[in-house]
């Protein structure tokens, strides 16, 4: 009966949809699978220093970039002392606790926003990562360019560590940044699931030369066990879905496995931007003697977006809590944008970057349930239609959260001072 | 004449034409030997209190806890940020290691942890809970014979009024934002001195009350005329007629004496400001007011927020609140922790340990105030830093008349927060067997403080 009602699933999606392989024939089984769930992924930014999270270290030699000094960034884009000040005192009614000071965004020429306008300032400045060593894929293949892997390899490419890998919010000991810990924590809370299934046609899993690797994502969410660490061995359904999913040629080599060619795909990003989009993407994992898979999944993704993400988030919370202006994000991507599928004239819109991965032993199902999956293939021939999601709940325009009550609005004619200003700037 | 009373006896009368009850004090031949409980081994009454602060006490992935003592049982030592519990250390019990659970709900930032401790239930949008919380089912069981079931207090000086007390889910308690709201309230205009020996119901109570006695047949056939959601929308408004109707009533009935209670002046209006040290005064003189309502028997239950979940706190003369501080400041390398972050902690637990001093400075019987109280004192998240719902620090405080073991620490790891509520709800008297749902639902209170 069960077999009955698959094959008039496939039937039925055969009428549906005439173009899609998976509609058209059914997928021959691997020799071999192994799947895994996502338990953790951030950004790849090797740190440098022994100690700590914001320490000098080799990476970054100033260690983190320092803490700004907001009133001085207010004065020196025109604001009198008095107003920076009032600006930035928590007793300014027009600071909200929650969405930061709107007037921060306007700081650019003529007091343009320099959220939407970040070239209506100088670069504030993003200090790089001058280390030499670097996490990641080596996309280009050749080994004369990158940086220079933990383990020697030679030519990894991930130019989104050098110019962001000094920034607070991504330095950090390996799954201690501040942002990896903020985002996992989401994911690992049931924000997203991400499930990864790896086949193969040859007779050892660790040795075989026709591999591929299939990134999902999956509405099952993960589990904890008793001490907050997520389960190994539970089971997950992949999801299909219009545009996150990623597949993979790849070989394995005494366990690991490595891209045999690039691909483009497209994951759930553990940050602000939420699209993870790989240009030429390639994986560098491993499958490890207890089960877990570790490892990188690099590529080039968009530079400006990332941008945005940040922006979206409310820039004025942002530039605070991770201590940096957001204009100079903008300026350190787009100088060290390293790519284009545009060819090689003009401004680069992609930059190299790599994933972290480490997925514990997992069942993945197909998306009915019916059986666990057995091959890597394709799902978005059948995924429901993606609608447009705002990357936060939160009411955002310009990178702001506007005063709804019409009370407190920021821009560039704002009137900063209270009446008794003088009288309420005393203590500060 | 000897009358067959006991302390649920009313002298019963005829005033102006209408029939009143009058209740009787506290007599000794009410109580045992000790004066520790009423004569049939019925408990004095107890109080309940949740008390609320935002924002977690220091506890790193790196280990550096601030707040979380290495020793569990009764010999655990202070740690650093709860140094302000020093004084009352032997009646209150610290809980660690507990979390909320969300099964595959995300975690609301500043939202799903208190959420799940107060409704039991990780909450499936920001601003909502998904079910009542639990005071209520507490207020309904030990509040109804007081002239209020319960007074809600927000203390936080934030911009709008911070109340996590739900019937609904949707709509939270209207709270006192300022110690004279608080004392109008518990002390103002129908406030009736239980000391007084010359007390006289009052006749506008009494025609008040029959105004709202008269409309009870029209609710009914109302009720049966209007669709679901509007019986839940008329229903959520005349049990707030019910409990009026039940204040009334109180109101008509001669109130017990209270040695304890001495009404105090009315306090000045204070200048509103968020600063740690403006919320700690005002915490400390509505802690004060709030007691001294407990000891008049004004109340039996109340919410106290000392700052919301998203807290709005700062050290006055610094530009950085609390809540950024706790997000934009790095751990101290050599430290393991985020000090600037444990400082205000410490602050802001300051507070909390002048709520409970407050409490135990009310004599009643052989004991205080607090000792005959239960104050349930929680947070939004753990670690704030990245929002963590799991060792969301939790303390029952007081000895809730005796049924509380307090003075212990108990670490739970990966353990539901809920535990911590259905025992809190156990320890006054609730008649509740579980509580939450999902993977939160327990049946399991946390038997090493129940006496």
């Amino acid at each position: 009966m069960k077999r009955y009602l698959i094959a008039t699933a496939v039937t039925l999606l055969t009428i549906a949809f005439p173009g899609s392989a998976i509609a058209q024939q059914p997928s021959r089984s691997a020799k071999w699978t192994k799947t895994y769930v996502v338990e953790w992924n951030e950004p790849a930014m090797h740190y440098g220093a022994k100690t700590g999270v914001i320490d000098p270290g080799t990476d970054c030699p100033n260690g983190t970039n320092p803490e700004i000094d907001w009133i001085k960034v207010l004065v020196d884009a025109g604001y009198t002392l008095e107003e920076a000040r009032w600006l930035r005192n928590p007793a300014n009614p027009t600071r909200s606790p929650v969405h930061g000071q709107n007037q921060m965004a306007f700081r650019g020429k003529d007091r343009a926003n320099v959220y939407v306008n970040p070239t209506s300032t100088p670069d504030p400045g993003l200090a790089p990562v001058t280390g030499t060593i670097g996490e990641g894929v080596n996309l280009d293949g050749d080994e004369k360019t990158g940086f220079t892997g933990p383990t020697g390899e030679k030519g990894i490419d991930n130019n989104f560590y050098k110019c962001l890998g000094c920034w607070k919010t991504y330095r950090g000991p390996r799954r201690l940044s501040s942002g990896a810990l903020q985002f996992n924590d989401s994911m690992r809370n049931g924000a997203w699931t991400t499930v990864i299934v790896v086949a193969g046609e040859g007779a050892d899993p660790m040795n075989d030369d026709k591999v591929t690797v299939g990134i999902y994502v999956s509405n099952d969410k993960m589990v904890k066990d008793g001490n907050g660490a997520i389960a190994r061995d539970y089971t997950f359904r992949i999801a299909p879905h219009a545009k996150y999913e990623g597949i993979l040629p790849a070989r394995t080599s005494n366990g690991k496995i490595i891209s045999t060619a690039p691909a483009d795909i497209m994951l759930r990003d553990p940050g602000y931007t939420r699209d993870l989009e790989l240009l030429r993407a390639q994986v560098n994992l491993e499958m490890t003697p207890d089960g877990a898979l570790t490892g990188y999944v690099g590529g080039y993704r968009p530079w400006e977006p990332v941008y945005k993400g940040w922006v979206n988030a409310r820039g004025p919370v942002i530039e605070v809590l991770t201590w940096v202006q957001l204009p100079a994000v903008y300026y350190a991507l787009r100088r060290n944008a390293d790519y284009s599928p545009m060819g090689t004239g003009g401004e680069k819109t992609h930059i190299s970057f790599a994933l972290r991965i480490d997925a514990l032993p997992a069942f993945v199902m197909t998306p009915d349930a019916s059986k666990e999956v057995a091959s890597v293939e394709s799902y978005k021939a059948i995924a429901p239609k993606e609608a447009d999601k705002p990357a936060l709940g939160t009411y955002v325009v310009d990178g702001i959260v506007p005063d709804r009550s019409g009370k407190f609005q920021a821009g560039p004619n704002a009137v900063i001072l209270p009446p008794s200003a003088s009288a309420t700037n005393k203590n500060q | 004449m000897n009358l067959p009373i006991d302390r649920r006896s009313f002298l019963r009368g005829m005033l102006n034409g209408a029939a009143v009850c009058v209740g009787l004090p506290f007599l000794d031949r009410f109580l045992n030997g000790n004066g520790t409980a009423f004569a049939d081994g019925a408990r004095l009454p107890v109080r309940f209190g949740a008390y609320f602060w935002g924002l977690g006490l220091t506890d790193t992935p790196t280990g550096g806890t601030r707040w979380v003592p290495s020793k569990t049982g009764r010999d655990y030592e202070i740690m650093p940020e709860l140094e302000s519990l020093k004084p009352v250390k032997d009646k209150v019990s610290i809980f660690s290691g507990f979390r909320a659970i969300g099964d595959g709900r995300p975690n609301l930032v500043h939202w799903s942890g208190h959420a799940s401790i107060l409704s039991g239930v990780a909450p499936a949008t920001t601003g909502r809970f998904d079910g009542p919380s639990f005071d209520t089912r507490i207020a309904d069981a030990i509040g109804t014979s007081t002239r209020f079931k319960v007074i809600d207090i927000d203390a936080s000086m934030s911009r709008q009024p911070v109340s996590y007390s739900t019937r609904t889910g949707n709509t939270f308690a209207t709270p006192e934002t300022t110690p004279l709201a608080l004392y109008t309230r518990l002390f103002g205009a129908g406030f009736q001195d239980p000391n007084s020996d010359d007390w006289k119901p009052d006749p506008s109570i009494m025609l008040r009350q029959s105004v709202l006695s008269a409309i009870k047949d029209q609710r009914q056939a109302l009720m049966a005329g209007v669709g679901k959601a509007d019986q839940i929308k008329l229903d959520q408004y005349f049990t707030s007629l019910r409990d009026m109707e039940n204040q009334l009533a109180i109101q008509l009935q001669k109130p017990e004496k209270c040695a304890a209670c001495a009404p105090p002046a009315a306090p000045k209006e204070t200048p509103r400001s968020a600063s740690v040290d403006a919320v700690r005064a005002n915490t400390r003189a509505m802690a004060r007011l709030l007691a001294m309502g407990l000891a008049c028997n004004q109340t039996r239950v109340f919410n106290f927020v000392h700052t919301s979940g998203t807290s709005e706190t700062y050290i006055a003369g610094q530009s950085k609140i609390y809540h950024q501080i706790t997000h934009d400041e790095p751990i101290d390398a050599k430290l393991g922790y985020q000090p600037e972050t444990s400082k205000l902690a410490s602050l802001v637990m300051e507070a909390l340990g002048d709520f409970l001093v407050e409490l135990d400075a009310i004599k009643e019987g052989e004991g205080t105030l607090l000792d005959n109280s239960l104050i349930m004192a929680f947070s939004d998240t753990g670690y704030a830093k990245i929002h963590s719902i799991e060792n969301i620090p939790m303390f029952l405080a007081g000895r809730a008349g005796g049924r509380h073991k307090a003075g212990q620490h108990i670490h739970s790891t990966g353990e539901s927060v809920t535990r911590v509520s259905l025992t809190a709800m156990q320890l006054v008297g609730a008649p509740v067997g579980e509580f939450g749902s999902g993977t939160m639902k327990t049946a399991r209170p946390i038997t090493e403080v129940v006496a």
